[in-house]
């Protein structure tokens, strides 16, 4: 294979045309886009100087949307979206991160059932149930901390600090720390 | 007795870094590992005899960066960020997804970092021998833990522990001793 496709050295005019980019931006993984489907214009949008390694993932769904604010740096933020989730200027998201806007699959147990046979090989995807999605917003100068997780319908203010390990699932007010599983509350910066 | 050998089975088009001892009868997937690798040290990385560096490995050095593995481990997809060093003793079994790096917003290791608070700063870190490491766990800078010891799936873990002991939890405490 052509190393320049995990080095960052490849040609990002291959993107898809709905991908918006500023200025010196650094992408490392050609294949982080191999499971990008949005059909929005754009359905994602990178500010300037934007980094993004190896482990960046962009899943979206045709009706999903990303944004990522200027100098903010991906290291290994996997994102699941099917609707919007914006990404401040200024963010660092550390290794193995996970943001998602949806569950992407029902909690009611019927329409779980219907969910599987529509998803099977030979199933019909038009017949799958109502899903459920809340974007996720990350203000300025987050800090998403190695493993966390970061779930639909969250707005986590500017400059407050999500902890390693961290599942959280409630909006975190800005200038706060959160840790744990769910997560909560350690300390509020004025 | 320790060997260089360039890796017969790699896809990544790279070689080994200078300062890399690998030791007898040792498995690295490809030298994908040192993707981001800058450690300036002497030697960056030793491994010794018989341990298998698998698929999804990183060794995320910054220049002052070491690390040193013992024989008959096992790293299933480890990620290793430091500018300090971190030891793991021999026999040691760490699963997939886990993380250790020298503090909790890590990040790979390049000349300019985009903010001097998040840069790295060095510590130390120490897995003793026969130590048992589940999937996604994240072991932070400063960190001793004891030999025979485990450490449960997701746990962060940031202290020091003695041997023969079970962590778990997020942060993680000390469950039970053995």
């Amino acid at each position: 294979m052509d190393i320049g496709e995990v080095t960052g050295e490849w040609d990002y005019r291959s993107l898809p045309a709905n991908v918006r980019m500023g200025r010196d931006c650094w992408l490392e993984r050609k294949f982080s886009f191999d499971r990008f489907r949005s059909e929005r214009q754009p359905g994602l949008a990178f500010g300037d100087r934007v980094r993004a390694y190896t482990w960046t993932t962009f899943n979206v769904e045709p009706t999903g949307r990303v944004d990522v604010g200027d100098d903010t740096v991906l290291v290994g933020a996997v994102f699941m979206c099917r609707e919007h989730i914006s990404i401040g200027n200024r963010v660092v998201i550390s290794y193995n991160v996970t943001i998602a806007d949806s569950d992407f699959h029902p909690l009611d147990p019927e329409d779980r059932i219907r969910d599987a046979i529509a998803n099977s090989p030979r199933g019909d995807r038009t017949r799958r149930p109502r899903i459920e999605s809340r974007p996720v917003r990350v203000e300025d100068d987050v800090w998403i901390g190695i493993g966390a997780m970061v779930l639909k319908g969250v707005t986590v203010g500017a400059g407050a600090r999500i902890g390693p390990g961290a599942v959280v699932t409630a909006d975190v007010p800005a200038g706060a720390s959160v840790l744990g599983n769910p997560a909560h509350l350690v300390e509020q910066r004025d | 007795m320790s060997i260089r050998a360039d890796l017969g089975h790699d896809w990544f088009a790279r070689p080994l870094p200078a300062n890399v001892e690998l030791g007898e009868g040792s498995w690295l997937y490809s030298s994908y590992a040192f993707l981001h690798y800058q450690s300036r040290r002497p030697v960056g990385l030793r491994v010794g005899h018989d341990t298998g560096l698998y698929n999804g490995t990183f060794f995320e050095l910054g220049v002052d960066g070491e690390v040193r593995i013992g024989s008959y481990c096992t790293l299933v997809g480890v990620i290793v960020v430091t500018n300090g060093r971190v030891e793991i003793g021999d026999y040691a079994f760490l699963a997939h997804e886990v993380v250790i790096a020298d503090h909790a917003i890590a990040q790979p290791p390049r000349s300019e970092w985009p903010r001097g608070e998040v840069g790295a700063s060095a510590t130390s870190i120490h897995l003793g021998e026969n130590v048992w490491v589940g999937a996604r766990a994240t072991i932070l800078g400063g960190t001793v833990v004891g030999n025979h010891a485990v450490i449960g799936a997701g746990a962060v873990v940031q202290g020091s522990y003695p041997e023969r002991c079970v962590l778990a939890g997020n942060p993680a405490q000390l469950v039970r001793r053995f």
